[in-house]
């Protein structure tokens, strides 16, 4: 089967700053590919390679997606082929604009599976996948952990609290990945020298139609303000320390 | 000029780090320092990522790379702390045996390469012929139809793991030593073949030993090459052998900086950080001055082979100095650890331990002196 793995290139969090306001500074973060969406690429290929499918990669994003590098670096991970949505405006695309981008796009793309990561690395909304699924009308799982095809059918597993979820879906469908379903593979030399002669399909906004606008208005992105602790330890669970405890909540307000 | 990594060597060092953060190696080294093992457990690892094949032909089964991709990764795993004489890519000895070896000696050698496994120990020191290689007097010994071996070989690293031994020995055809020396490759559970391990201070997960060569029975098809022409077969490909060589001094001497300087900017003494402190941060500038300088040589020299060019002497240059300046990068490392740097739970004291040989193993600091001195003079003489 044909599988599609999408991921989203963000800035490393490590190297993002925080300003004297609370806002981010990407001034020295370079741009990688979101380590969630590392094991949906996994997960991607190796069931292609498994039901002697083939594995895509799909992102959209800004000018970043043509950095020669990161292209390197998502196909070396064993996907034949890479397209990309390049437009200035998906620099700020929310879950639900970038969810539609990336359904008109599948709408050019033949594949039986579409997979996401668990969330994007840098935003965590959690909601592409499933806005992706919905939009494009087909059967869509999130928190997916385990995956496989059988006789056309695709058989899921999901870990909940107490229990582990199987679901059938029919396909063509969307999931979202946990981090566990997989360790993502280390790519060769073979692989890196193979991943820049892979085909690298581009389309623009114009080529997919309008970019629908965003129901969600960003007010502020700003980091947690860190707060002093208060270094109050309660020794045992006594009646009179819990009540001490709420009290002393209820003082923070 | 352009110092920029490419694209392909910067994924190829990322593939390297992320392969070494998942083996969690740290405490594994540690153990096997301490009990005197070889890590094969990392080891693995490595062959896993498929980092054994850098430098190998394609057709047989390798990825060809430039000798400045296989210098870069030999480096950068050392500076994460890979143990020195335990690394896993064996290209330069799978181009020597590809130069010289019958197609049975490929195969042999090409499938211990690719495993990551050191194919043979090196049968050239012996105990009166260090420096003075022309002094060996292993012999090779024709009768009936086969050769005998005879002889003591010394200081051979891997000896117990290796499973061949690559051995020079006299034919006794020509009276000029160099023009007598033979290369024989020979299973090391061959009867005739003892050894006998050498108590080291450090290197301790690679292990060196003595070994005796006692009428070591070989076919004539264990020669490799041409006879009488095994030194100068050894000497092909020496200078890429040296660069490796030297990649492990800078990866260990970025290692022992990386640690010092971290250890540097948060121990506190005296109410502040002792980095702040003018002899610390001397220390830590001309710690990282030697490396930049090591590095320099170390890629030039890499490139200029690279294209095609002689490095017989900056070869010699850079082992002579690669090996100082890793030592005594370290051994300042080692100072700004204070005490803890003279333990054994400080990494900096195994990198102590194990460099020092460097200064020594596959011709001194001395003798690189001797080779570059001689050959500069006489370039001058001829102008």
């Amino acid at each position: 089967m044909n599988t599609i793995a999408c991921y989203k290139v963000v800035p490393d969090a490590q190297d993002i700053g925080v300003n004297a306001d609370g806002t981010l500074n990407f001034d020295k973060a370079r741009m990688i590919l979101g380590e969630y969406d590392l094991m949906a690429i996994e997960a991607a290929v190796s069931l292609a390679e498994a039901t002697d499918g083939k594995a895509m990669l799909l992102t959209v994003g800004d000018e970043s997606l043509q950095d020669s590098k990161l292209i390197k670096a998502a196909l070396s991970r064993g996907a034949a082929e890479l397209y990309s949505v390049i437009d200035p405006a998906l620099a700020s695309a929310d879950a639900f604009q970038t969810a539609s981008v990336l359904a008109a796009a599948l709408d050019k793309i033949d594949c039986d599976l579409v997979i996401c990561g668990e969330g994007s690395a840098d935003l965590y909304a959690q909601q592409v996948g499933t806005l992706l699924g919905a939009l494009a009308g087909l059967p869509v799982v999130n928190s997916v952990g385990k995956l496989e095809e059988q006789d056309g059918t695709l058989i899921v597993e999901r870990v909940l609290e107490h229990e582990i979820e199987v679901l059938e879906a029919s396909l063509p469908a969307v999931v979202s990945v946990t981090t566990d379903i997989n360790l993502p593979r280390i790519p060769q030399m073979r692989d890196i020298l193979a991943a820049g002669k892979k085909p690298h399909t581009i389309w623009s906004l114009a080529d997919l139609g309008d970019l629908p606008a965003s129901p969600v208005e960003t007010v502020s992105t700003k980091a947690p303000e860190s707060v002093e602790r208060k270094h109050i330890v309660f020794e045992s669970d006594a009646q009179e320390n819990i009540d001490e405890l709420v009290s002393q909540i209820r003082a923070l307000g | 000029m352009d110092f920029k990594k490419t694209e392909e060597q910067e994924l190829l060092l990322e593939s390297l780090r992320t392969a070494y953060e998942r083996g969690h190696f740290e405490d594994y080294f540690k153990q096997c320092d301490e009990n005197h093992e070889f890590p094969d457990k990392a080891v693995e690892v490595l062959v896993e990522a498929g980092f054994p094949s850098l430098g190998i032909p394609e057709e047989y089964g390798g990825t060809e790379v430039d000798i400045m991709t296989q210098v870069m990764v030999a480096e950068e795993a050392h500076s994460l702390g890979w143990p020195s004489l335990c690394w896993i890519n064996f290209s330069t000895e799978v181009v020597d045996i590809l130069a010289f070896g019958n197609e049975a000696q490929q195969k042999a050698i090409l499938e211990c390469a690719l495993q990551g496994k050191k194919p043979f120990t090196l049968g050239f020191t012996e105990p009166q012929a260090g420096s003075d290689s022309a002094a060996m007097a292993t012999t090779a010994t024709k009768r009936d139809g086969k050769v005998y071996i005879n002889g003591t070989k010394t200081f051979n690293t891997s000896a117990d793991r290796a499973p061949y031994m690559l051995c020079m020995a006299r034919s006794g055809i020509n009276e000029s030593p160099y023009k007598d020396f033979s290369m024989y490759l020979f299973p090391m559970d061959r009867a005739g073949i003892t050894i006998s391990k050498l108590n080291k201070i450090g290197n301790n997960m690679c292990g060196t030993y003595e070994v005796y060569l006692e009428d070591v029975e070989c076919e004539e098809s264990d020669l490799v090459g041409v006879e009488c022409q095994g030194f100068y077969q050894l000497m092909k490909n020496f200078e890429v052998e040296r660069l490796t060589m030297c990649a492990a001094n800078v990866g260990m001497a970025r290692c022992a900086y990386d640690e010092a300087l971290k250890y540097a900017a948060q121990r506190e003494q005296f109410g502040k950080a002792i980095g702040s402190f003018q002899l610390i941060q001397e220390k830590l500038v001309d710690m990282k001055i030697k490396i930049e300088n090591m590095q320099n040589m170390l890629y030039k020299y890499a490139w200029m082979k690279d294209n095609g060019e002689s490095i017989s002497v900056e070869s010699s240059l850079l082992k002579r100095y690669s090996g100082q300046a890793a030592f005594e990068v370290i051994d300042d490392a080692l100072q700004i650890m204070g005490g803890i740097g003279y333990t054994h739970d400080c990494r900096i004291a195994r990198l102590w331990r194990d460099q020092r040989v460097y200064r020594i193993m596959a011709g001194t600091e001395e003798i690189m002196v001797h080779t570059a001195g001689r050959a500069l003079v006489k370039e001058a003489q001829r102008a």
